[in-house]
Protein backbone atom coordinates (compact mmCIF):
# COMPACT_ATOMS: atom_id res chain seq x y z
CA UNK A 1 0.00 0.00 0.00
CA UNK A 2 2.68 2.73 0.80
CA UNK A 3 4.52 4.07 -2.07
CA UNK A 4 7.83 4.77 -2.23
CA UNK A 5 8.49 8.44 -1.03
CA UNK A 6 11.22 10.43 -2.56
CA UNK A 7 11.93 13.83 -0.92
CA UNK A 8 14.83 15.53 -2.62
CA UNK A 9 16.42 18.87 -0.71
CA UNK A 10 18.92 21.29 -2.40
CA UNK A 11 19.35 23.23 0.72
CA UNK A 12 22.41 25.45 -0.65
CA UNK A 13 20.43 26.72 -3.58
CA UNK A 14 17.99 29.46 -4.27
CA UNK A 15 15.19 26.81 -5.66
CA UNK A 16 13.53 24.04 -2.96
CA UNK A 17 12.54 21.33 -4.79
CA UNK A 18 10.30 18.38 -3.31
CA UNK A 19 8.95 15.17 -5.26
CA UNK A 20 7.09 12.80 -3.92
CA UNK A 21 5.16 9.81 -5.19
CA UNK A 22 1.63 9.49 -3.68
CA UNK A 23 -0.82 6.74 -3.97
CA UNK A 24 -3.72 9.14 -5.34
CA UNK A 25 -4.61 10.37 -8.78
CA UNK A 26 -3.78 13.51 -10.41
CA UNK A 27 -7.15 14.96 -9.93
CA UNK A 28 -7.93 13.63 -6.84
CA UNK A 29 -4.52 15.20 -5.43
CA UNK A 30 -5.46 18.53 -7.31
CA UNK A 31 -8.62 19.42 -5.68
CA UNK A 32 -6.71 19.04 -2.56
CA UNK A 33 -5.05 22.12 -3.83
CA UNK A 34 -8.20 24.20 -5.32
CA UNK A 35 -10.83 23.23 -3.12
CA UNK A 36 -10.73 25.54 0.12
CA UNK A 37 -12.71 22.62 1.86
CA UNK A 38 -10.03 19.70 1.11
CA UNK A 39 -7.04 22.57 1.10
CA UNK A 40 -7.38 23.54 4.82
CA UNK A 41 -7.19 19.88 5.99
CA UNK A 42 -3.53 19.85 5.10
CA UNK A 43 -1.95 23.14 4.23
CA UNK A 44 -1.39 24.57 7.93
CA UNK A 45 1.58 23.91 10.16
CA UNK A 46 1.40 21.43 12.76
CA UNK A 47 -0.93 23.31 15.75
CA UNK A 48 -2.16 25.98 13.41
CA UNK A 49 -5.74 26.51 12.00
CA UNK A 50 -5.95 27.14 8.27
CA UNK A 51 -8.72 29.36 6.51
CA UNK A 52 -9.06 30.15 3.13
CA UNK A 53 -9.70 34.00 2.64
CA UNK A 54 -9.59 33.88 -1.08
CA UNK A 55 -8.65 31.23 -3.94
CA UNK A 56 -9.68 32.25 -7.06
CA UNK A 57 -7.99 28.88 -9.10
CA UNK A 58 -7.73 30.61 -12.45
CA UNK A 59 -4.57 32.10 -13.83
CA UNK A 60 -4.21 35.84 -12.62
CA UNK A 61 -6.46 34.91 -9.76
CA UNK A 62 -5.56 35.68 -6.24
CA UNK A 63 -5.51 33.36 -3.35
CA UNK A 64 -4.87 33.97 0.07
CA UNK A 65 -4.57 31.73 3.38
CA UNK A 66 -4.57 32.84 7.15
CA UNK A 67 -2.88 30.82 9.95
CA UNK A 68 -4.37 31.31 13.14
CA UNK A 69 -3.41 29.65 16.64
CA UNK A 70 -5.81 29.83 19.70
CA UNK A 71 -8.38 31.73 17.88
CA UNK A 72 -6.22 34.83 16.74
CA UNK A 73 -4.61 35.41 13.29
CA UNK A 74 -0.75 34.93 13.47
CA UNK A 75 0.15 35.14 9.91
CA UNK A 76 -1.25 34.74 6.36
CA UNK A 77 0.34 33.59 3.11
CA UNK A 78 -0.97 34.98 -0.28
CA UNK A 79 -0.41 35.28 -4.23
CA UNK A 80 -1.73 35.12 -7.48
CA UNK A 81 -2.25 32.23 -9.44
CA UNK A 82 0.08 31.98 -12.68
CA UNK A 83 -1.04 28.95 -14.34
CA UNK A 84 -3.88 26.40 -13.83
CA UNK A 85 -3.98 23.37 -15.39
CA UNK A 86 -6.09 20.49 -13.77
CA UNK A 87 -4.90 18.23 -12.91
CA UNK A 88 -1.49 18.55 -14.42
CA UNK A 89 0.23 21.95 -13.31
CA UNK A 90 -0.30 24.50 -10.50
CA UNK A 91 2.07 27.75 -10.02
CA UNK A 92 1.38 30.59 -8.50
CA UNK A 93 3.69 33.56 -6.49
CA UNK A 94 4.03 33.29 -3.14
CA UNK A 95 4.91 35.17 0.24
CA UNK A 96 4.50 35.22 3.81
CA UNK A 97 2.44 38.47 4.87
CA UNK A 98 3.02 39.56 8.63
CA UNK A 99 0.98 41.01 11.52
CA UNK A 100 0.33 43.80 10.09
CA UNK A 101 -0.37 42.63 6.51
CA UNK A 102 2.65 43.83 4.98
CA UNK A 103 3.80 41.59 2.75
CA UNK A 104 7.22 39.92 2.71
CA UNK A 105 9.57 38.73 0.01
CA UNK A 106 7.53 37.06 -3.07
CA UNK A 107 8.64 34.12 -4.89
CA UNK A 108 6.94 31.42 -7.20
CA UNK A 109 5.52 28.14 -6.61
CA UNK A 110 5.62 25.27 -9.35
CA UNK A 111 3.80 21.89 -8.50
CA UNK A 112 3.50 19.42 -11.49
CA UNK A 113 0.77 16.54 -11.07
CA UNK A 114 2.75 13.52 -13.37
CA UNK A 115 0.46 10.56 -13.44
CA UNK A 116 2.33 7.27 -12.81
CA UNK A 117 1.35 3.78 -12.42
CA UNK A 118 1.29 3.76 -8.69
CA UNK A 119 -0.57 7.14 -8.34
CA UNK A 120 0.75 10.39 -9.11
CA UNK A 121 4.68 11.98 -8.63
CA UNK A 122 4.18 15.50 -7.52
CA UNK A 123 7.12 17.62 -8.30
CA UNK A 124 7.06 21.12 -6.32
CA UNK A 125 9.17 23.57 -7.01
CA UNK A 126 9.83 27.15 -4.84
CA UNK A 127 11.87 29.66 -5.94
CA UNK A 128 12.89 32.52 -4.33
CA UNK A 129 14.10 35.04 -7.49
CA UNK A 130 12.51 38.32 -7.03
CA UNK A 131 10.46 38.71 -9.91
CA UNK A 132 9.45 35.93 -12.67
CA UNK A 133 11.48 37.33 -15.63
CA UNK A 134 14.55 37.40 -13.62
CA UNK A 135 13.98 33.68 -12.82
CA UNK A 136 13.93 32.77 -16.50
CA UNK A 137 16.89 34.47 -17.24
CA UNK A 138 19.12 33.52 -14.77
CA UNK A 139 18.04 29.96 -13.25
CA UNK A 140 21.02 28.42 -14.23
CA UNK A 141 23.48 30.77 -13.42
CA UNK A 142 22.06 31.18 -9.59
CA UNK A 143 22.26 27.85 -8.70
CA UNK A 144 26.13 27.37 -10.04
CA UNK A 145 26.34 30.70 -7.84
CA UNK A 146 25.50 29.38 -5.12
CA UNK A 147 26.82 25.96 -4.86
CA UNK A 148 29.90 27.73 -4.95
CA UNK A 149 28.82 30.53 -2.16
CA UNK A 150 27.99 27.49 0.00
CA UNK A 151 31.27 25.64 -0.57
CA UNK A 152 33.63 29.14 1.03
CA UNK A 153 30.68 29.78 3.21
CA UNK A 154 30.03 26.57 4.57
CA UNK B 1 18.82 45.72 8.48
CA UNK B 2 15.57 43.32 8.89
CA UNK B 3 15.88 40.40 7.43
CA UNK B 4 13.37 40.00 5.17
CA UNK B 5 14.80 43.54 3.12
CA UNK B 6 18.60 41.67 2.94
CA UNK B 7 16.81 38.91 1.77
CA UNK B 8 14.98 40.73 -0.82
CA UNK B 9 18.16 42.91 -2.21
CA UNK B 10 20.51 39.90 -2.03
CA UNK B 11 18.14 38.08 -4.12
CA UNK B 12 17.88 41.48 -6.24
CA UNK B 13 21.55 41.78 -5.86
CA UNK B 14 22.44 38.50 -7.65
CA UNK B 15 20.12 38.89 -10.69
CA UNK B 16 21.81 40.86 -12.47
CA UNK B 17 24.61 38.89 -14.58
CA UNK B 18 27.35 41.46 -13.72
CA UNK B 19 27.25 41.13 -9.97
CA UNK B 20 27.03 37.09 -10.44
CA UNK B 21 30.28 37.44 -12.54
CA UNK B 22 31.77 39.80 -9.60
CA UNK B 23 30.83 37.01 -7.22
CA UNK B 24 32.15 34.17 -9.07
CA UNK B 25 35.19 35.97 -9.54
CA UNK B 26 35.77 36.76 -5.86
CA UNK B 27 34.96 33.25 -4.94
CA UNK B 28 37.61 32.14 -6.85
CA UNK B 29 40.10 34.28 -5.97
CA UNK B 30 39.59 34.42 -2.70
CA UNK B 31 40.16 38.69 -2.53
CA UNK B 32 40.91 41.14 -5.27
CA UNK B 33 41.65 45.11 -5.56
CA UNK B 34 39.06 47.06 -7.01
CA UNK B 35 41.13 47.14 -9.75
CA UNK B 36 41.44 43.45 -10.40
CA UNK B 37 37.76 42.95 -9.60
CA UNK B 38 37.21 45.52 -12.56
CA UNK B 39 39.61 43.82 -15.31
CA UNK B 40 38.05 41.69 -17.09
CA UNK B 41 34.86 43.44 -17.42
CA UNK B 42 34.00 45.91 -20.55
CA UNK B 43 32.37 48.35 -18.78
CA UNK B 44 33.52 51.99 -17.04
CA UNK B 45 35.07 51.90 -13.24
CA UNK B 46 32.15 53.85 -12.26
CA UNK B 47 29.69 51.14 -13.13
CA UNK B 48 31.86 48.78 -11.70
CA UNK B 49 31.75 51.04 -8.39
CA UNK B 50 27.97 50.85 -9.02
CA UNK B 51 27.82 47.06 -8.89
CA UNK B 52 30.25 46.74 -5.76
CA UNK B 53 27.88 48.78 -3.77
CA UNK B 54 24.74 47.04 -4.91
CA UNK B 55 26.80 43.58 -3.82
CA UNK B 56 27.89 45.15 -0.15
CA UNK B 57 24.11 46.87 1.09
CA UNK B 58 23.04 43.55 0.11
CA UNK B 59 25.43 42.02 2.54
CA UNK B 60 26.97 39.72 0.20
CA UNK B 61 30.71 41.41 -0.11
CA UNK B 62 32.95 43.25 2.45
CA UNK B 63 35.85 45.76 1.98
CA UNK B 64 39.56 45.63 3.30
CA UNK B 65 41.26 48.40 3.46
CA UNK B 66 44.77 47.88 4.28
CA UNK B 67 47.12 51.68 3.30
CA UNK B 68 45.87 52.76 0.25
CA UNK B 69 44.30 49.84 -1.29
CA UNK B 70 41.13 48.40 -1.14
CA UNK B 71 40.31 44.71 -1.24
CA UNK B 72 36.98 43.20 -1.58
CA UNK B 73 35.76 39.89 -0.38
CA UNK B 74 32.63 37.61 0.11
CA UNK B 75 31.62 37.61 3.01
CA UNK B 76 31.32 34.31 5.34
CA UNK B 77 27.74 34.92 6.01
CA UNK B 78 26.84 35.47 2.79
CA UNK B 79 24.31 32.88 2.36
CA UNK B 80 22.84 33.17 6.04
CA UNK B 81 19.51 35.00 4.86
CA UNK B 82 18.74 33.07 1.84
CA UNK B 83 19.43 29.39 3.65
CA UNK B 84 17.08 30.54 6.67
CA UNK B 85 14.48 31.13 3.84
CA UNK B 86 14.86 27.98 2.11
CA UNK B 87 14.80 26.21 5.69
CA UNK B 88 11.50 28.05 6.82
CA UNK B 89 10.01 27.00 3.08
CA UNK B 90 11.21 23.20 3.25
CA UNK B 91 9.65 22.99 7.02
CA UNK B 92 6.77 24.15 5.45
CA UNK B 93 6.06 22.02 2.68
CA UNK B 94 7.56 18.35 4.33
CA UNK B 95 4.71 18.66 6.83
CA UNK B 96 2.00 20.02 4.31
CA UNK B 97 2.89 17.31 1.97
CA UNK B 98 2.77 14.75 4.72
CA UNK B 99 -0.42 15.11 5.51
CA UNK B 100 -1.75 15.90 2.08
CA UNK B 101 -0.36 12.60 0.80
CA UNK B 102 -1.87 10.70 4.00
CA UNK B 103 -5.19 12.20 3.08
CA UNK B 104 -5.29 11.94 -0.67
CA UNK B 105 -4.33 8.43 -0.37
CA UNK B 106 -7.04 7.48 2.46
CA UNK B 107 -9.33 8.89 -0.11
CA UNK B 108 -8.34 6.63 -3.16
CA UNK B 109 -9.71 3.14 -2.72
CA UNK B 110 -13.79 4.96 -2.44
CA UNK B 111 -13.00 6.85 -5.41
CA UNK B 112 -10.78 4.11 -7.62
CA UNK B 113 -12.58 2.99 -10.95
CA UNK B 114 -10.93 -0.49 -10.94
Amino acid sequence: MNESVVSRHQANETTLRIERLIAAEPDILFAFWTDPAQLVRWWGPQGYDTSVDRLEVKPGGQWRISLHQSGSRMAAISGVYRVVEPPRRLSFSWAWEDESGARGHETEVVVDFEPTPGGTRLTLLHHGFESKPARERHHSGWSATFDRLAEIAG
Amino acid sequence: MPAQTQLDSQFAALADPTRRAIVERLIAAGELSVGDVAAPFSISAPAITRHLQVLERAGLIERRIEQQWRYIRVRADALAPVESWLSRQRRHWTAALDRLEALAAAQTPKRKKS
